[in-house]
């Protein structure tokens, strides 16, 4: 059996119901190509290097899957294509079986996302940490 | 003083990489120049069989929206 793995990206104003909506629709999609579902997870918020069908955001949402039936698989591809929930979406083969990640609480992660991101765009990871040990010291400095 | 040719190394070799994930885009802006195109291999140094994969996973990561066509700075 292969493993495959599915980035999508959705509609960033999404409320917590639409999304989770859109998870589940694409949850039954695939069980019904007798797939076998091994992550469905909330990647983050994140900026698109390009703006797709007007938008600048995007919430991108990763599935981990083993394949199911081929021609039905297929199908879904092309439901996914056409539907109007999913701004774009990517199949990609995977060599290896998919860990399991952990389910993260889906409204903390999209938060931590943001907060990273605004540091992300700037500067590589030394110059962040440099940063927030700085912002740390400060604070530390004034409840002294 | 004379020129003095750095000597170039493929960056996967040296830490081990085999594998290159198209979501990790923090290893992949090394191999793109500030116009978000991607970096020749005799600029980089990076071995024949590394480049290949690199292409391949930013062009991937171009596809879903997580690393510019063309980056000219207009936002």
């Amino acid at each position: 059996m292969r493993y495959y793995e599915i980035l999508y990206i959705v509609n960033p104003n999404f409320e917590r119901k639409k999304l989770d909506e859109t998870m589940k629709e694409i949850d039954n999609r695939l069980t019904e190509t007798k797939s076998k579902i091994i992550n469905h997870i909330i990647w983050g918020k994140k900026k698109l290097a390009y703006p797709m069908q007007g938008h600048k955001y995007g919430t991108y949402i990763l599935v981990h899957y083993q394949g199911g039936n081929k021609d039905k698989l297929n199908e879904f591809d092309s439901w996914l294509k056409l539907s109007d929930l999913v701004i774009r979406h990517m199949i990609v083969r995977i060599e290896k079986e998919p860990d399991v990640l952990e389910k993260v609480d889906n409204e903390a992660s999209i938060k931590e996302k943001e907060d990273l991101k605004s540091d992300k765009d700037k500067s590589s990871d030394d110059v962040k940490d440099k940063i927030s040990k700085e912002k740390n010291d400060e604070e530390t400095e004034g409840v002294e | 003083m004379a020129f003095q040719t750095r000597r170039k190394y493929c960056f996967f070799k040296e830490n081990n990489i085999i594998e290159i994930d198209y979501k990790d885009v923090k290893l992949l802006k090394r191999f793109i120049n500030d116009n978000g195109k991607i970096m020749p291999r005799r600029v980089t140094g990076t071995s024949a069989k590394m480049h290949r994969k690199v292409v391949s996973a930013i062009k991937r990561a171009r596809t879903i929206g997580l690393m510019p066509f063309i980056d000219n700075g207009s936002e």
